[in-house]
């Protein structure tokens, strides 16, 4: 039996009450939504003030509202962007899984998994093919060689740390009434099917973990990749198209000053607290926090 | 930009290394002196480093051989195959 298989098995009880929610909550996303037949980007906040990238750094100072309002719709599109971008390697990996001889016990909840992953790339991406576009990904899938149960650990618990961040934007924007009702039923829609895969995430992050037989070192090499992918994530937040859309000189120094920014060094880690507390009280991470974060 | 990669590539070291070691012709990927996650990041350094986006749509692992590859591929003599015709959104193409 292999490490995910015992793992899965623990989980068994889990996995069916979440797959019971999930068939209970079956949603048709070509019309579950009246989609606006447009937007206007400077009347409207798309992201929370709050979230938006250069909060807190000084570049916003001398806008205007109607300007920030425009910032605001265009990070919108580039958190809808890494997340289709984040869900594509996340169905690949889903897809990748269903029916392996290993996993059929939790092949019911595998493919509600993948269903509402393919659905929130369907909100995304209409929002982003309808009124913007689709931003582009810096991250480049290069082969690896990696034993079974450590690619396994790896794509679980890299989806539960992406989902983790996500879920904070999701969280706080669905709450906020300054936001345009679509922004609000993305990020609401999102939020209520990904409280289900954290919890499967996090779940089977920790069973895989505490089964594994993996030496110090293997498990401090993964901790170390996991709090990479954690800075390669958020780095995606800062990115030069948007300021270069948005008509900044010098988008790339605009990345790397906001990146920089003690308001958004706060911000990074407040919104990590959750997905760090729960991988240091694992012994996955050391309690100290990356500087780099 | 030569010089910017090859600091880029020793500050990702995950264990000690001794500089030396990091030639411009050192496997970066296969000797595990960066992984894939890693590749985001140099991008945009060397996006800053060349001053114009870089087509992230065809790229192979190949591409990031080495620090000649990344120069050959990615440098300044590269720049006008490489860029990649970004869009701006529609109608948002008015500096604020």
């Amino acid at each position: 039996m292999t490490a995910l298989q015992q793992a899965l098995v623990q989980l068994g009880e889990y996995s069916e009450r979440l797959s019971r929610v999930s068939a209970r909550t079956f949603q048709n996303p070509y019309t579950a939504l009246d989609w606006p037949d447009a937007l206007d980007s400077g009347a409207d906040w798309f992201t929370s003030p709050e979230l938006l990238s250069l909060h807190g750094t000084g570049y916003l100072d001398e806008l205007k509202e109607p300007e920030r309002r425009l910032l605001s719709f265009l990070e919108a599109a580039n958190f809808y962007s890494l997340n289709i971008h984040g869900e594509k390697g996340l169905i690949s990996g889903l897809a990748a899984r269903l029916y392996r001889p290993d996993l059929l016990d939790v092949a019911d909840y595998l493919h509600h998994f993948l269903d509402e992953e393919n659905k929130h790339s369907l909100y995304f991406g209409g929002f982003c093919t309808r009124y913007a576009k689709v931003y582009r990904s810096r991250q480049v899938a290069v082969g690896n060689d990696l034993p079974r149960d450590i690619e396994d650990f790896l794509f679980f618990a890299k989806t539960m740390v992406f989902e983790e961040v996500v879920d904070h934007y999701n969280r706080v924007q669905s709450l906020d009434a300054r936001l345009h009702p679509l922004a609000r039923f993305i990020n609401d829609n999102h939020h209520r099917d990904e409280t289900r895969h954290l919890v499967f995430g996090r779940a089977v992050v920790s069973a895989l973990w505490l089964a594994a037989d993996w030496d110090t070192a293997t498990r401090a090499d993964l901790g170390a990749q996991l709090t990479e992918f954690l800075l390669a994530s958020w780095r995606e937040y800062y990115n030069p198209d948007v300021y270069a859309d948005f008509g900044l000189a010098d988008p790339w120094a605009v990345a790397e000053a906001a990146w920089a920014s003690q308001a958004q060094q706060r911000h990074r880690r407040q919104a990590s607290a959750r997905c760090l507390g729960f991988l240091v009280s694992l012994g996955v991470l050391p309690k100290e926090v990356p500087d780099a974060l | 930009m030569r010089s910017e990669l090859r600091s880029f590539v020793l500050g990702k070291a995950r264990v000690p290394r001794r500089p030396e070691d990091l030639t411009d012709q050192t496997p970066l990927l296969t000797d595990g002196w960066l992984r894939s996650v890693h590749l985001p990041e140099l991008l945009l350094l060397m996006e800053r480093l060349r001053g114009t986006p870089i087509d992230v749509e065809n790229l192979k692992a190949g591409d990031f051989r080495d620090i000649d590859t990344l120069m050959a591929r990615f440098g300044p003599a590269a720049r006008l195959d490489t860029v990649s015709g970004l869009d701006t959104v529609s109608g948002l193409d008015t500096a604020p």
